[in-house]
């Protein structure tokens, strides 16, 4: 039995046997290379779930939406890696309870081959280890060390022309499972105190805001990137806030659910190079 | 005798165009994004694009414009009027989707007050279209009742040649008349053979759906509900629709000074329509997909007697979700009667 029928039939276990009450997984998309998110209810909704490459979406996002999981009740959802990872966080951060998600989890390998995770509780996944010595693929590493290379000018440019790009469209937010801020900063108009113009004075402010609220909680799956409809490189930026907290914490966000939010939290050692 | 215009005649019409006041504006891939932005050259067009990401329409409604500068002194308030630019332009390489866009919301701004920053640009712009050789899994112009070669909004149609030589030439305005008056000593008279439209398959019953969407008993239906599940209600959909048309009004600035702005708003956002209080009549993503929908087949039409989609396929084509307009239209021509 391949891995797609074997999810297939325990989504449908647990949604027989009234463990959960919904399973979030993959369906067909509207072209042959497209997968969408699917709520499946019943068993029968179950059988149309995919899994196979094509499912690099993280489905955790959906997680945090309002209302889910707020009559106790638990639910499914396939993660792969960076799924797990973001649970992880909104764990920590006190936005989830472990014993509500039960993971189908799966990882992609060699861009192509799915293979299972064992476990279904949040606790059973140790990919601490993994995290740590996972390197990003070769052409973020190349594009950044290409932009960290530039003088502050030519750098200030880069972005300048990438941020006037940007539509606020939000949907960099919007599939982002750290941005579950009910009224996201930007949305708060009673003063407004971040400019909705889109020029790009306000596209800064915009990306700038949302970078430093991303910093150390950033799972990384590259689903703001993926999501931007005028293509900048959210990756970027993402990369360079996780180097950035682990060259200066030694903490990469999402190896556990036990781990203390990095900027949420104290240590006597922490470096304090920002004091003069 | 129709008359054509040679690729390789397209820099000389760039020159006369610019020598005669216009801006020549067409599709162009800048920063790894697509969009229409001026040329100078016709090797600065990206001419083989289905279609370009961003819309024309943000040539014409761009996502913020400046409206009013006002200053608040002790006993007087100043205010200066921003006007929007009254620069020539001709938009070349338009595709037919986009051009209607243009000509579907010339209704809606022009309606109860002619909104001054739309039409002057748009009085001020030639279109020129052309008709597409190739369609993807997203194009559905048919569906809509337009076409691949769909003159609407267009001033001048250009239909590519087989041998990719050049373009065969309509005129539908005074407006293009003119524009191909300035170029005239560069055209060929003759008929060439044209490119096959591209097949574009229709992908759901347009009656169907607007009987469906106009029965006020189905307002309510768990349909909205199971449809948008997975819509996680980015701007993205409205933002790149060649048809959305939402804005609101800020105030950008301190209490002495400021600029009152239009910038682009979307009905996808749970704040559109947050009231003072906190109430939100559309307080579900469902309410707000469901808007979506009624307002460009419903709503718009009974306003305006045209469907506010131009087919261009954009809102699935880029959803980060996979849904967009075909999905839900599709669903509902399914739906059992
Ligand atoms: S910021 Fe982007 S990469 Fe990081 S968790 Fe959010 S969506 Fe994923
Ligand atoms: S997804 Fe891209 S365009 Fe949209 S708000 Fe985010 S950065 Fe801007
Ligand atoms: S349909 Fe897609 S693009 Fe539109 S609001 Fe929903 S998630 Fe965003
Ligand atoms: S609703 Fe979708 S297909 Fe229709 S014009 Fe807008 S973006 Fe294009």
């Amino acid at each position: 039995m391949g891995i797609q029928e074997q999810y297939r039939s325990e989504a449908a276990a647990l949604l027989s046997s009234g463990e959960v009450k919904l399973v979030i997984g993959f369906g067909a998309g509207s072209t042959a290379d497209r997968r969408r998110p699917l709520f499946a209810r019943t068993p029968e909704e179950a059988e149309k779930f995919v899994l196979d490459a094509a499912c690099i979406a993280n489905l955790s996002t959906y997680l945090v939406a309002e209302g889910l999981l707020s009559d106790g009740k638990k639910v499914g959802v396939f993660l792969k890696p960076d799924g797990i990872r973001s649970v992880n966080i909104l764990i920590s951060e006190a936005q989830l309870k472990p014993e509500q998600v039960v993971i189908l989890g799966y990882a992609i390998e060699n861009g192509k081959d799915v293979v299972p995770l064992e476990g279904c509780n949040i606790s059973d996944f140790s990919i601490g280890e993994k995290i740590r010595s996972h390197t990003p693929p070769t052409h973020v590493i190349e594009a950044a060390e290409k932009i960290e290379a530039m003088s502050a000018e030519e750098r200030f440019e880069f972005w300048k022309e990438e941020f006037a790009k940007c539509i606020k469209c939000y949907a960099c937010r919007q599939v982002c499972p750290m941005c579950y801020c009910r009224r996201c900063i930007v949305d708060v108009n009673q003063p407004q105190w971040v400019s909705t113009s889109s020029h790009t004075l306000g596209n800064f402010e915009w990306n700038l805001v949302r970078a430093f609220h991303l910093a150390g909680r950033c799972a990384a799956c590259g689903a703001c990137d993926r999501a931007c409809p005028v293509n900048i490189p959210l990756r970027l930026v993402n990369y360079r806030m996780g180097k950035e907290v682990r060259s200066a914490f030694d903490y990469v966000a999402g190896e556990n659910s036990d781990q203390k939010p990095v900027l949420a939290s104290f240590k006597q050692d922490d470096p304090e190079t920002f004091i003069l | 005798m129709t008359r054509i215009l040679l690729r390789n005649k397209l820099d000389d019409c760039i020159a006369a165009w610019q020598k005669a006041g216009f801006s020549v504006l067409a599709p162009v891939k800048r920063h790894e994004m697509s969009s229409f932005g001026e040329v100078q050259k016709s090797g600065d067009m990206a001419l083989d694009l289905i279609l370009t990401e961003r819309t024309i329409k943000d040539q014409f409604f761009p996502q913020t414009e400046p409206l009013i500068k006002y200053k608040i002194g002790k006993q007087q308030i100043d205010s200066e009027t921003m006007t929007p630019p009254e620069k020539k332009r001709v938009f070349f390489g338009v595709r037919p989707c986009d051009a209607s866009g243009l000509a579907i919301d010339d209704p809606l701004f022009g309606w109860d007050y002619k909104d001054d920053y739309w039409f002057r640009r748009r009085d001020n712009s030639v279109i020129v279209t052309i008709a597409c050789a190739q369609a993807d899994d997203f194009c559905m112009c048919t569906s809509v009742k337009l076409s691949p070669d769909s003159a609407k909004g267009a001033d001048v149609l250009l239909r590519p040649l087989l041998e990719g030589s050049g373009w065969q030439i309509e005129v539908f305005t005074e407006r293009g008349k003119a524009l191909l008056e300035i170029v005239s000593s560069l055209l060929l008279e003759g008929n060439g053979h044209t490119f096959p439209l591209p097949q574009v398959p229709e992908k759901f019953d347009l009656e169907k759906v607007m009987a469906w969407l106009g029965d006020k008993e189905n307002f309510e239906s768990q349909f909205w509900k199971d449809i948008a599940l997975r819509c996680v209600g980015c701007g993205s959909c409205t933002f790149l629709c060649p048809t959305c048309h939402c804005f609101d009004i800020q105030d950008e600035g301190d209490t002495y000074q400021g600029i009152r702005r239009k910038n682009w708003d979307s009905c996808s956002f749970a704040l559109f329509t947050m009231h003072t209080s906190g109430h939100n009549p559309r307080n579900t993503q469902s309410t707000r997909w469901r808007q979506r929908i009624m307002h460009k087949f419903n709503y718009y039409r009974g306003k305006f007697g045209v469907n506010s989609c131009s087919g261009c396929g954009r809102c699935t084509r880029q959803c980060p979700v996979d849904m967009g307009i075909t999905e839900t239209l599709q669903a509902i021509t399914n739906l059992p009667r």
